[in-house]
C-alpha cells in the first residue's frame, strides 16, 4: 500500500484507504458536533477527557469551530474527493475504456503522494500552538487572515488546500487525457460508460475550476505570512484589499465543487440503475447532454452563495435565475433514471438499495435547493441549518450512498471477493433511514431559523425550544454513525472471508468484467475491441441466441442484431443505440 | 407549527413565508409523484423468476420529448413563477431602498467580534455628530415606519439577522451594504449574527426593540441628549459614525 505503484488499480486502492480513514475522522467529528448540539456544555461520553482534558471534557467554543472547520474540510477534500474521483476514478476509468492504465501514470502515483502529503500537512495543522484551523471549511476572509485566525494552524489549512488542489489538477489532466487518447478500439464516444462520462466531466471541472481556489490559496497565504493584503480591509486593521474578492474565488471554484463531487456519482448510479434493472439506460445520449449542460452551467450560477453580501441586484438576480435554469438538466437526468428503472426486471443487491436510496435523498436535496436559489427565500434561510441540510442531503447523503454503491459494485473486481449481502443490507437500511431523519430535520430546524456554526444554540431565546429537535437530530446522527460501524467490518471481513468473486458476478456488459477479478498488472491481455454500448442489457435477440439478458461490450456485434432474415416487430428493431 | 419560524412582524416577511409555502407545496408535490413511481418501479418491476424486462433505449425522439417536456413544464410552472415572482418583490419591496422616504429611520450598523454598534443619527440627521444616539447590542426602532440600515464591519464579515422580520445582510469589511425592514407591531425581538466570525460567534446576539411612535421619539431625544454630554471625540466607537451618503 506505501508503495510508489504506477499502477492505476494500487493507486485506486491507495486512495480509497486515505479517503475511507479520513471519511472515519470526518465523521467522527460530526459525531462531536451533535454531542454539542444534543447537549450544550457537558462533557463528552467516552472520549472526552482524552480529547478535551484541558476543559474537563468539555468541546470549548474554540474547539468547536475547529471540529465544523475540520468536519467540512476532511469530509469535502480528503474524504469524498480521494475516494469518489481518486478511488473510483482511477479504477474504473482504464477498465471500463479497455486501457492497459492511465495516460501518465507517474503523473498518477505523484497525484496521490501529492494527496498524502496534503494530509500529512492538515493533520500537522491539530498540534500547533493556537490550535486547529478554525475559519470554516468556507475560510470567509477576513476571518481566515491573521486578522481572525492567528496561528500557524490556519496557514498549515491553506498548504494543504493547496497540496489538495495540486493533486486534484494532476488527477484531472490524466483522466481527460486518457478518456480522450486511450480508448480501445471501436469505444466511441457513445458507447463510454456513463461513469465515464461523469470523470470526464469531473475532471474538466477540477482543470479549469480547482487552480481559481488554488490562486485564492496562494494570495491568502500572502496575506497570512507575508503581510499582504489581498483581502484584507476594515477599520481595526487599514487595508485596501476586498474580503468579498476571496468570496468570489471561493465560490467560482466552489460551486463546481458540488458538481466536480455530484458528476462521478451521477455517472455510477446512471450505469448501475441500468445494471441492476436489467434495462439499458433510458435516454442514454441525453443523460450525457444533461451532464454537459450541467458542467456548463456550473460555473454560471456560483454568485448564490453570495445573495446577502450586498451584490448588485442585477447581479444577484442573473446569478438566481441562472441557478433554476440547472434545474431543467437535473430534472431530465432524473426522469431518465425514472424511465430506466420503469418496466425493468429489477435486482435487489445492495449496490442497487444504495442507488435506489441515492435517487430519493438526491430527490429531496436537489429540490430544496430551489428554495435557496430564490433569493427571497434565501434572505431568511441563508446561514441556516437549511442550508446545512439542504447540502448534507446531496454532498453527504447522496454522494455517500454512491460512494457505497461503487464499492460494493466493483469490490470484487477490486479484491476478488463480494461483499456480505446481509451485512450490506443492514447497513443500507439502517444508514438511509438515520441520515434521512438527520438532514431532514435540519431542514426543519434551518427553517425554524437555527444559524449554522452556533455552539449554543440556546443563547437565543426563539432557538431554545429547538433542543428537542436538535437531540432527536443527534440520536439519529449517532445512529448514523455507529451503522458505519457495520461497514468497516463487512469490508474488512469480506476482504479476507467474502465469497471468491468470478470474471462477472453481475452479469453486466462493461469492459472490466470481462477480465479476471482482481485484473492482471496491465489489465488486458488483449486489447478489447468494442462493438457494443456498456447498457445492452435484455435485448431479446441476445436472450434468443445467448439464453441470458446481457451481452458484453466487446461480444460479437452480430449477436445483438435482429436475425437478417425477417423484421417483423418495429419495437424490437431498435437495439442498435451505439453505432 | 410547533417548530416553526418565529412569529412574523414584519411588513414584508409574509412575501418569504408565501415562496417558502409555494416552494413547499410544489416540490411536495414533484417529490410525491417521484416517490409514487420508485414504488411502483421497485414493488412491481421486479426481475421475479420469468419476468424479462422491457427492451428500450428510451432513445427515440417521443422519448426526449416526454422529458424535455416535463423538465420544461416544471421550469415554467414552478422556477419561472417563483423567478417572476421574487424578481418583482426585490424590485418593489426588499431592494427598493427607503432612499427618499419622509419618515425614513437611518441606522448606522457597525459589527465588530462580537458585538453590534446602532448608531441613531440624532435631531440633526447627521451622523458622526455629538447627537448621535448610539446603543450596542439593542437596537431601538418606532413601529410602523420604514428602517434603513447601512452596515459596515471593523474586523471580520459578520451578517446582521432578523428572524422575526425574515431578512438579513451581511456586514463587510471595507464595504457597506444595506438592509431596511418595516415593524407591524412593537415588541422586543432578536437579532443575530449568521456569518460564523470566530470563537464568539454564537454570543453575538442582539435585542431589537419596537417602540410605539410616541414613546421611541421621547427616548431618542432623551438618549440624544446623554450622547451629547457624553460625547468623547477619542472614544474608539465615535470613528464607526461616517457621513451616511458617502456608505
Amino acid at each position: 500500500m506505501l508503495s510508489f505503484s504506477r499502477d492505476h488499480k494500487v493507486i485506486a486502492k491507495q486512495f480509497l484507504a486515505l479517503g475511507l480513514a479520513f471519511l472515519a475522522v470526518g465523521g467522527f467529528m460530526a459525531m462531536l458536533i451533535r454531542w454539542q448540539m444534543a447537549h450544550p456544555g457537558a462533557p463528552v461520553p467516552l472520549v472526552g477527557h482524552v480529547l478535551f482534558g484541558a476543559s474537563g471534557g468539555i468541546i470549548s467554543p474554540a474547539a468547536y469551530t475547529s471540529l465544523f472547520t475540520m468536519h467540512g474540510t476532511i469530509m469535502i477534500f480528503f474524504a469524498v474527493t480521494p475516494i469518489l474521483i481518486g478511488a473510483f476514478g482511477n479504477f474504473c476509468i482504464p477498465l471500463m475504456i479497455g486501457a492497459r492504465d492511465m495516460a501518465f501514470p507517474t503523473l498518477n502515483a505523484l497525484s496521490v503522494w501529492t494527496m498524502a502529503a496534503a494530509t500529512a500537512v492538515l493533520t500537522a495543522s491539530f498540534f500547533v500552538p493556537l490550535g486547529a484551523p478554525s475559519a470554516g471549511w468556507t475560510a470567509y476572509a477576513t476571518l481566515s487572515t491573521a486578522v481572525g485566525t492567528p496561528g500557524l494552524g490556519q496557514t498549515l489549512w491553506v498548504v494543504a488546500i493547496y497540496l489538495n488542489g495540486t493533486s486534484s489538477v494532476m488527477g484531472a489532466v490524466n483522466y481527460i487525457t486518457t478518456i480522450i487518447r486511450e480508448r480501445a478500439p471501436g469505444m466511441t464516444w457513445f458507447r463510454l460508460p456513463l461513469t465515464v462520462w461523469g470523470f470526464l466531466m469531473t475532471s474538466i471541472l477540477n482543470a479549469l475550476f480547482v487552480p481559481v481556489l488554488a490562486a485564492g490559496m496562494v494570495l491568502l497565504f500572502f496575506d497570512r505570512v507575508f503581510g499582504t493584503q489581498f483581502f484584507i480591509a476594515g477599520s481595526t486593521i487599514k487595508g485596501g484589499g476586498d474580503p468579498i474578492l476571496y468570496q468570489h474565488l471561493f465560490w467560482l471554484f466552489g460551486h463546481p465543487e458540488v458538481y466536480i463531487l455530484i458528476l462521478p456519482a451521477w455517472g455510477i448510479v446512471s450505469d448501475l440503475l441500468s445494471f441492476f434493472a436489467r434495462k439499458p439506460a433510458y435516454g442514454y445520449r441525453v443523460t450525457v447532454g444533461a451532464f454537459c449542460a450541467v458542467t456548463a452551467l456550473s460555473s454560471l450560477v456560483y454568485g448564490h452563495h453570495m445573495f446577502t453580501t450586498g451584490m448588485s441586484p442585477l447581479l444577484g438576480e442573473s446569478f438566481m435565475v441562472l441557478t433554476m435554469i440547472i434545474s431543467v438538466p437535473a430534472v431530465v437526468l432524473f426522469l431518465n433514471w425514472l424511465g430506466t428503472l420503469w418496466r425493468g426486471a429489477m435486482r435487489l443487491d445492495t449496490p442497487m438499495l444504495y442507488c435506489l436510496g441515492l435517487v430519493f435523498t438526491f430527490g429531496v436535496g436537489g429540490l430544496t435547493g430551489l428554495f435557496l436559489a430564490d433569493i427571497v427565500a434565501d434572505l431568511y434561510l441563508h446561514d441556516t441549518y437549511f442550508v446545512v441540510g439542504h447540502f448534507h442531503l446531496i454532498m453527504a447523503a447522496a454522494v455517500l450512498l454512491a460512494i457505497f454503491a461503487g464499492i460494493t459494485f466493483w469490490f470484487p473486481k477490486m479484491f476478488g471477493r463480494m461483499m456480505n449481502e446481509r451485512l450490506g443490507k443492514l447497513h443500507f437500511w439502517l444508514t438511509i433511514v438515520s441520515l434521512n431523519v438527520v438532514f431532514g430535520l435540519q431542514l426543519v430546524i434551518g427553517y425554524a431559523g437555527m444559524q449554522r456554526r452556533l455552539y449554543d444554540p440556546s443563547v437565543y431565546d426563539f432557538l431554545r425550544p429547538l433542543l428537542p429537535l436538535n437531540q432527536l437530530i443527534s440520536r439519529a446522527g449517532f445512529v448514523l454513525g455507529a451503522a458505519q460501524l457495520i461497514f468497516v467490518f463487512n469490508f474488512f471481513w469480506s476482504l479476507w472471508r467474502g465469497r471468491v468473486a468470478g470474471e462477472n458476478p453481475w452479469e453486466v456488459g462493461t469492459l472490466e468484467w470481462t477480465v479476471p477479478s482482481p485484473p492482471p498488472h496491465h489489465n488486458f491481455e488483449e486489447l478489447p475491441v468494442v462493438h457494443h454500448g456498456p447498457h445492452e442489457l435484455g435485448n431479446p435477440f441476445v436472450r434468443a441466441r445467448l439464453g441470458r439478458d446481457w451481452l458484453g461490450q466487446n461480444e460479437a456485434p452480430e449477436l445483438a442484431a435482429p436475425p437478417p432474415a425477417r423484421s417483423d416487430e418495429p419495437e424490437a428493431a431498435e437495439p442498435e443505440v451505439a453505432s | 407549527m410547533p417548530y416553526g419560524p418565529p412569529r412574523d412582524v414584519s411588513i414584508d416577511g409574509h412575501l418569504v413565508d408565501g415562496a417558502f409555502r409555494y416552494l413547499t407545496v410544489a416540490t411536495s408535490i414533484c417529490f410525491a409523484i417521484v416517490v409514487l413511481v420508485l414504488a411502483i418501479a421497485v414493488l412491481f418491476h421486479r426481475g421475479r423468476a420469468g419476468r424479462v424486462a422491457h427492451y428500450t433505449h428510451g432513445d427515440r425522439r417521443r422519448h426526449l420529448a416526454l422529458s424535455l417536456g416535463v423538465a420544461l413544464a416544471l421550469f415554467v410552472g414552478i422556477d419561472a413563477v417563483l423567478a417572476g415572482r421574487s424578481l418583482g418583490h426585490l424590485e418593489t419591496r426588499f431592494w427598493a431602498w427607503p432612499e427618499n422616504a419622509p419618515d425614513v429611520v437611518r441606522v448606522e450598523v457597525t459589527a465588530r467580534q462580537w458585538a453590534w454598534v446602532f448608531r441613531l443619527a440624532g435631531p440633526d440627521g447627521r451622523f458622526g455628530t455629538r447627537d448621535d444616539v448610539v446603543t450596542m447590542n439593542e437596537l431601538r426602532v418606532p413601529v410602523g415606519r420604514p428602517v434603513y440600515l447601512k452596515l459596515r464591519s471593523r474586523d471580520v464579515v459578520h451578517s446582521l439577522y432578523l428572524p422575526s422580520f425574515r431578512t438579513k445582510s451581511d456586514a463587510v469589511p471595507g464595504s457597506t451594504t444595506r438592509l431596511w425592514f418595516q415593524a407591524r407591531e412593537p415588541g422586543s425581538f432578536e437579532l443575530g449574527c449568521a456569518q460564523h466570525c470566530g470563537v464568539s460567534h454564537y454570543r453575538m446576539r442582539g435585542e431589537l426593540r419596537v417602540l410605539p411612535s410616541e414613546e421611541w421619539r421621547l427616548w431618542s431625544n432623551r438618549a440624544s441628549e446623554d450622547g451629547r454630554l457624553r460625547y468623547d471625540a477619542s472614544a474608539e466607537q465615535a470613528a464607526d459614525a461616517w457621513d451616511w451618503d458617502q456608505g
